[in-house]
């Protein structure tokens, strides 16, 4: 800090509105998220000091709590395990093959610009039952393969995954342009001295662009997971948690119970675990990218 | 020291520019929030005014409602009654805040979690406004509904629903009852009759299904729709309103035999494919275009729902016919309505200009009933009309679902006007598990026995 040459007072003056407005933006809604968690109380009334028994029904005793935070995880799990492999890997394919990238990365990023109600009102249409004209059902139906059909959104067991489907479609291009960017940014010399010795092509990508990407990678990671585990307006769009919460997750159980049953209360103490699970999983995360970074380096 | 005084100086200047700064964010952050809860600031900038209620005190009265469809007959009706207020009363400025319902309701939670509600808002009857009541939000209305004879514009009992501890808090902008809308010419294409029993009703599911026709349009994504199709139900094989109350009351629990029936009655319903595919994933809105696009046979809804089918193709040259929900197992009696008090008119108690507020409120229902009827939206009010329908170019059907009010003999609300908030989502959610699963009678009535008892 020293080397910028100005006394601790000039920094804290630079510093403190920014920190101010972060405290009174982010940690004091947390606190009082946390003493609301501890009240039994329905947002408007007068409301009752409970302890930790909201904490304790919603570990213990609420139907719909865990498979939400299953399906949370589910989604997560998909986005980091399938969806940034596949970014990554359309990222070394643009800069290795193609000339002119802009057009085909803004292409990929554009469905980040949609809105979401927009991109969910599309795939609700494309989901639809044949009858409703759906194209996936009538593409299924064009093949043969009948028996393959289903009401994609309205079926318990499958409704789910049809709606990860369209999040990860929806946040495809914006980790292959981070990705890109991030193998646009490793300096050509290397793969040139890497070409004299002999590694090319594969095996260039799996010595080279690999390991420099890691720090990248991990912006992915952590930005995947945290919108993953934020979730909620594709969920509300396309089901609004139906048919019976079959594709409820944290965030849109939160709602549910906040606003619609009235519970805030009981609400907030859901927000408190989705603000622990996200803080922790960053946490996490960094830890497993310092390994991977020294590992590499 | 000259050195020392410039990086002083330097402190300050940064400091200042730092302050100067936040200061600009937070009084942007001030107006955004001004402009969101208009209600909050506009009364405290003219607090004093409203002291001693002079007739020339600029006064702005902030009106939150539900009608911002331009094609909603509503629409029109609060703008031109608006317009006429503020001529007559130069010192009044309303000011209208038009939300969809859904926005409405989430708004005004956040609001009365401040203590910051509207001069005039809109809430639900029976239980939903229950909440409000107890916080002590809203201004009793009893003794504006008796100026000019307000009262008497309404229609007898209705007011009950927004009366708690002998105080009316809140004037309904309509009165509804549950009816069946059908395709004449769909029907004819199917051979199809007009049911007058549940299992006939069922059979025309059969027979419209076997032609390839969706039998009955449900938006069942706004899961309350499924619901109030199956208080429906439940209203006949109860053998008559009241079920809910006795439940309330500890009389009876869900595990009763007229429940469960309901149960097994709606479910037949449900696995004759009487609704489209994909029903909970369409919205009320999506729902309703099925029918209004000509594209299922019938429609179970509220009468609010006639101008609108009224105004669309499909009920061109009278193909739009309309018909009682009919009797569960030989019970119940077609008379007997599921009743939808509409949402109605509040005033906020902290309200800076109470006094004006309340003098518009009594002008703008005296004007509503009289304004909506030549606007033709007079079907399904909450207040006595004056005016032949006929005469006035309304059409049959519309002429049909007027008369049907003559034989309400009593009914029913919807379960979340008369349930907590609470135990009301479990069973919207309850039943709409009923569209995608087949589930044992029995089960369903534990469900909704559990979440009652929890939520007491």
């Amino acid at each position: 800090m020293n080397v910028l040459k100005v006394s601790r007072w000039t920094i804290a003056a630079f510093v403190l509105p920014c920190l101010l407005l972060y405290v009174i933006l982010v940690f004091v809604p947390i606190i009082v998220s946390f003493y609301n968690g501890m009240l039994d109380w329905n947002g408007i009334g007068t409301s009752k000091f409970v302890g930790l028994s909201n904490f304790d029904k919603m570990f213990t005793n609420d139907a719909y709590f865990w498979p939400s935070v299953r399906r949370t995880f589910l989604l997560a799990g998909f986005s980091m395990l399938v969806q940034l492999p596949i970014a990554l890997f359309v990222a070394i394919l643009i800069s290795r093959y193609v000339r002119k990238t802009g057009f085909l990365v803004s292409s990929y990023f554009l469905p980040v610009i949609l809105s979401v109600v927009v991109i969910g009102q599309l795939w609700k249409t494309i989901y639809n039952p044949a009858s409703m004209g759906g194209m996936i059902n009538q593409i299924l139906i064009k093949l043969g393969l009948d028996s393959w059909t289903h009401s994609w959104l309205t079926e318990p067991k499958v409704a789910i995954y049809s709606i990860i489907l369209v999040a990860l479609w929806q946040y495809l291009g914006y980790h292959i342009l981070i990705q890109f960017t991030g193998i646009q940014n490793i300096p050509a010399d290397i793969y040139e001295a890497a070409k004299i010795d002999g590694a090319e092509g594969f095996k260039a990508d799996r010595y080279i662009t690999l390991p420099l990407i890691v720090p990248i990678f991990k912006i992915s990671v952590v930005l995947s997971f945290i919108g993953s585990l934020q979730s909620f307006d594709l969920i509300m769009v396309m089901t609004g948690g139906g048919p019976a919460h079959a594709t409820d997750v944290i965030s849109s159980h939160m709602y549910n119970m906040s606003f619609l049953s009235m519970k805030y209360g009981y609400g907030s103490a859901i927000a408190c675990f989705l603000v622990v699970v996200c803080l922790a999983a960053t946490l996490f995360i960094n830890l497993l990218f310092n390994r991977l970074d020294k590992r590499f380096s | 020291m000259n050195f020392i005084n410039k990086k002083m100086l330097g402190t300050v200047m940064a400091g200042l520019l730092a302050v100067s700064l936040s200061a600009c964010g937070s009084s942007g952050n001030n107006n955004n929030g001004g402009n969101a809860s208009a209600p909050a600031s506009s009364p405290a900038a003219s607090s004093s005014a409203s002291k001693d209620t002079g007739s020339n005190e600029k006064v702005t009265i902030t009106f939150q409602n539900i009608y911002p469809d331009q094609t909603d007959p509503k629409y029109k009706m609060i703008r031109n009654v608006v317009a006429k207020y503020e001529s007559e009363h130069p010192n009044v400025k309303i000011e209208l805040d038009s939300l969809n319902t859904d926005q409405q309701k989430l708004k005004l939670k956040t609001q009365a979690a401040s203590k910051e509600v509207p001069d005039i808002t809109i809430v639900n009857p029976s239980a939903q406004m229950q909440p409000f009541v107890d916080a002590d939000l809203f201004a009793p209305l009893n003794e504006m509904v008796e100026k000019n004879g307000l009262k008497d514009t309404f229609q007898s009992g209705i007011l009950d629903y927004y009366t708690f501890d002998g105080n009316l808090y809140a004037l309904p902008d309509g009165n509804n009852i549950a009816l069946v809308y059908y395709n004449k010419s769909l029907f004819e294409q199917a051979g199809a009759k007009v049911p007058t029993t549940f299992e006939e009703m069922v059979e025309a599911v059969k027979t419209l299904k076997a032609k390839n026709i969706t039998p009955i349009a449900i938006g069942e994504k706004d899961s309350w729709t499924g619901s109030f199709l199956f208080m429906n139900v439940l209203l006949r094989t109860n053998g008559g309103p009241g079920f809910l109350k006795e439940v309330l009351d500890g009389k009876k629990t869900f595990d009763d035999p007229a429940f469960t029936e309901a149960v097994d009655a709606f479910q037949s319903l449900v696995q004759a494919g009487a609704f489209q595919e994909g029903a909970t994933s369409f919205d009320y809105n999506a729902g309703e275009n099925l029918f209004k696009t000509g594209k299922a046979a019938m429609y179970f809804m509220g009468s609010w729902a006639t101008g609108g089918i009224e105004t669309s193709d499909v009920s061109k040259d009278g193909n739009v016919g309309v018909f009682k929900f009919p009797t569960v197992g030989g019970k119940g009696d077609p008379n007997q309505f599921m009743l939808a008090p509409g949402s109605a008119f509040a005033v906020s108690k902290n309200s800076e200009h109470l006094e004006e507020t309340l003098d518009f409120l009594n002008y703008f229902m005296l004007n509503y009933p009289k304004e909506l009827f030549t606007l033709k939206g007079g079907v399904g009010l909450a207040q006595v009309v004056d005016g032949d329908f006929k005469a006035a170019g309304y059409s049959d059907m519309a002429v049909e679902v007027m008369n049907m009010f003559k034989d309400v003999k009593g009914g029913d609300l919807a379960f979340d006007n008369t349930m907590n908030p609470g135990t009301a989502q479990v069973h919207l959610s309850s039943i709409q598990n009923l569209f995608v699963t087949k589930k044992d009678a029995a089960e369903v009535a534990k469900e909704h026995q559990t979440a009652f008892e929890e939520n007491k």
